[in-house]
């Protein structure tokens, strides 16, 4: 697509936005007390904007994409999947999905892949330079990337990360980030430097290590809204920038002096799987009566330091272990049961996610296996029409009571 | 078509293969390895002296179990191809080779695993796409293959062992491909529903019957009279695992006829030929990443190309794109497919199924509208 002609469609989309977010009925309370969560809200709002501008390199990423290249290449990635969560928040929910069924795309497929097909129906992202696609957390995501690129014309470049971690797959996954990095300098004229890549991985680093340190607070300590604000820095995966290592710096910071006036805040329940925004009513009756904290910023892959010396080759490890596995992930979740303390699972199963019912029996065994009390609940996080709170809220109830 | 006759009979000497495959395995001899995707290399598994054959899931009456084990929003194959696992159907199997075809699958495998322990498994990783580098990594993990196999089953796995394999199966796709240069012609001498029998009856690892058989089905297609016919409407089928005989029978009775099924139960499974001159596993590799055009290949366009050369070489005059229920990647293709093909004036049907749905009066209804307003 021609340089002008995504500029001009960048002003109508960000307008389109506007419009949809700023509908009456969008949630506005539950402003957190944690100022990370503050800088990190105005460092969303502040990439949100740049991406509509004029000259701004836009790339489309999928979810856990390594974004230390993206920044190498002085662009911003747009993770098409988290953004879904903001259409949650709309009251002109309905109309999004209406248009991806108007465009036959089945009500079978989850939500979170849905909402950002209708916000593009709906001329809301902004229309992306270049489109950068791994197949994490799902194929389906993969497929949603592809049609992107399709829909405004813009280079699809795809990563393979294979399911072992050995020498073959990393150098095999190794081989496609070099091949991946060539393309995108082209697609964007530009030439490979490596220093931008060097300084974008030492960010990501000190972010790293402000992040394993929260980690490692939040393990023996009750800490209001710290495990929010991780799953959020996950969620944004923003490694890489400057901005991103402020954000972790304050989190750890305020998590020190929490620790200080720590307060028992009842039994602690992992919550497994996709995560609704804070205000869900959901997560609000629960809080009442536990302390939930969620389970993929916990994930061994989100503590990987990447090697300065070979950057790629960590990357690479650590894209194979953001993969859905259920050897690996029994692993890491019995490390995680005996590290946090976690006394209960709440296993959300979000209808169309089938990695996460596919693995739901190997969690409701280990749950059994560790004698700790769990309830499986599917819901449907974006879509209001596939689930209705007053349906899970007796399971829900007994559950708690069962935790007291 | 064959009703009766020598093309029945012929037709049905390969489809009894198919029939009669759970007798003819549980009798023959040799390990047996199960596999469920198209992209699982059949030649290195008969050059370890196995026998490979396709796990069909029809079987099993119930999938509640599978359901209850993985769940109930998942695509009905995994599901009963598991439950035929958990009901014992396979348990003259020694193992059973999962590729990464597609995220349910893998999860399949992860639960066959721990629930089927009788069963061993074998996960095969498979690229999704068919760049060099994929093609010499998968080569890679076909050696992971051979050497698992070898300390299996005590053997060795020669490049010539697996010239003679890659002989084998490239006489079978070069059968197959003679048997579907008569469904290009007016006259159709095979009903949908025996085609996908006959792919089926290739996938039962019973080869050399298979070549046989079919050698006699093809000598007395060409003995047969080649009188013209009036021209039928021609309709395509394309997407997920299919083999739902009440769907085929429908779109025949209707007065159309079913000339290509674009599907692993059909032409996807025998296109292609393995270079015989080549390193046998580099052409192994690079034939199974080449011919992949399923809804699991991240570049739409190649299955989409794929697909109207089809239309044009088999002359359809419309398509029926089937997608299994919860099956992600066909649903999400079929948006930007349906474009394409009404920008190229080709009128496409949308089903959504489940494998062993009876009660499909209300998809019979859609195929016959949409196949009456095209043909009269």
């Amino acid at each position: 697509m021609q340089p002008e002609t995504i500029q001009q469609q960048r002003g109508t989309q960000y307008e389109n936005l506007l419009r949809l977010l700023g509908e009456p009925g969008s949630a506005t309370e539950n402003v957190s007390a944690l100022k990370a969560t503050r800088m990190r809200s105005i460092l969303n709002c502040y990439r949100l904007a740049e991406a509509y501008k004029k000259g701004t390199k836009v790339a489309y990423v999928s979810e856990q994409f390594p974004t230390e290249i993206v920044f190498a290449m002085g662009a911003i990635p747009w993770n098409i999947e988290s953004m879904a969560i903001m259409l949650a928040q709309s009251v002109d929910v309905n109309r999004i999905f209406q248009m991806t069924q108007e465009h036959e795309l089945s009500r079978d497929i989850c939500s979170f892949l849905r909402g950002p097909f209708g916000m593009m129906l709906a001329e809301c992202y902004p229309s992306p330079d270049i489109v950068l696609t791994n197949d994490q957390p799902c194929e389906g995501l993969s497929k949603m990337m592809f049609m992107s690129g399709k829909r405004y014309t813009a280079p699809v470049l795809g990563l393979h990360s294979p399911n072992s971690v050995d020498d073959d797959s990393l150098n095999y996954l190794v081989k496609q980030l070099e091949q991946m990095l060539l393309r995108i300098a082209h697609e964007f004229g530009v030439e490979l430097n490596g220093d931008s890549l060097r300084a974008a991985v030492d960010y990501s680093n000190q972010a790293r290590a402000y992040y394993c340190k929260t980690l490692s607070l939040l393990e023996t300590h009750r800490l209001p809204g710290v495990s929010r604000e991780l799953q959020e820095i996950f969620g944004m995966n923003y490694f890489g920038t400057k901005e991103n290592v402020q954000v972790c710096k304050v989190l750890y910071e305020e998590a020190v002096e929490l620790v200080q006036g720590e307060q028992n805040s009842g039994k602690r329940v992992l919550w497994i799987g996709q995560v609704p925004e804070e205000s869900h009513e959901l997560l609000r009756h629960m809080r009442e009566a536990v302390d939930i904290i969620f389970w993929a910023p916990l994930w061994e892959a989100n503590s990987v330091m990447l090697d300065e010396a070979q950057p790629l080759r960590s990357i690479a490890e650590r894209a194979i272990l953001y993969h859905w596995s259920a050897g690996r992930m029994e692993k890491d979740i019995l490390r995680i049961c005996d590290a946090y303390g976690i006394e209960g699972f709440l296993i959300a199963n979000v209808w169309g996610c089938r990695n996460m019912v596919g693995i739901s029996p190997m969690l409701r065994d280990v749950a059994t296996s560790r004698k700790l009390k769990y309830l499986t609940v599917n819901l449907d996080l974006v879509d209001r029409n596939n689930y209705a709170f007053n349906h899970v809220k007796n399971r829900v109830d007994a559950f708690l009571e069962l935790m007291q | 078509m064959s009703k009766s006759g020598p093309i029945h009979d012929a037709v049905q000497a390969v489809t009894d293969l198919y029939t009669n495959r759970l007798d003819l395995l549980g009798a023959a001899a040799g390990p047996k390895i199960g596999w469920l995707s198209i992209d699982t290399p059949e030649e290195i598994l008969f050059a370890a002296g196995a026998i490979p054959f396709r796990l069909t899931g029809e079987v099993g009456t119930s999938t509640d179990e599978a359901a209850a084990r993985l769940s109930n929003n998942y695509c009905s194959y995994v599901l009963s191809c598991f439950s035929e696992g958990l009901a014992g159907i396979y348990d003259f199997t020694d193992a059973v080779v999962f590729a990464d075809s597609c995220d349910m699958r893998k999860r399949l495998w992860e639960a066959w695993t721990r629930d089927v322990p009788s069963i061993d498994t074998y996960f095969l990783e498979l690229p999704n796409d068919a760049s060099e580098i994929s093609k010499e990594y998968f080569a890679l993990h076909l050696r992971k293959l051979i050497k698992w196999l070898e300390q299996r089953y005590r053997c060795v796995i020669t490049d010539d062992t697996l010239r003679q394999s890659i002989e084998l199966c490239n006489r079978t796709r070069e059968l197959m491909r003679r048997l579907y240069e008569y469904k290009k012609g007016e006259r159709q001498f095979l009903s949908g529903e025996e085609s996908i029998q006959i792919v089926k009856a290739a996938t039962t690892g019973l080869r050399e019957r298979f070549n046989t058989s079919m050698e006699v089905l093809l000598d007395t297609l060409a003995a047969a009279e080649q009188t013209p016919a009036r021209k039928r409407h021609r309709v395509l089928i394309s997407g997920s695992y299919f083999d739902h005989q009440g769907i085929v029978e429908t779109i025949e009775r209707s007065g159309a006829d079913l000339v290509c099924e674009d599907i692993s139960n059909g032409i996807k499974y025998f296109e292609g030929r393995i270079d015989p001159g080549a390193d046998p596993v580099t052409a192994i590799a690079d034939y199974y990443l080449e011919k992949n055009t399923s809804a699991r290949r991240l570049d739409t366009d190649v299955r989409l190309q794929h697909l109207l050369d089809l239309v044009h070489e088999y002359k359809a005059d419309s398509v029926i794109y089937y997608a299994l229920k919860f099956c992600d990647t066909n649903l999400h293709d079929y948006p930007y497919i349906k474009d394409r093909l009404r920008r190229e004036k080709i009128p496409v049907l949308f089903i959504e199924g489940e494998r062993n749905t009876t009660n499909i009066a209300g998809t019979r209804t859609r195929i016959e509208t949409f196949l009456e307003s095209r043909m009269f």
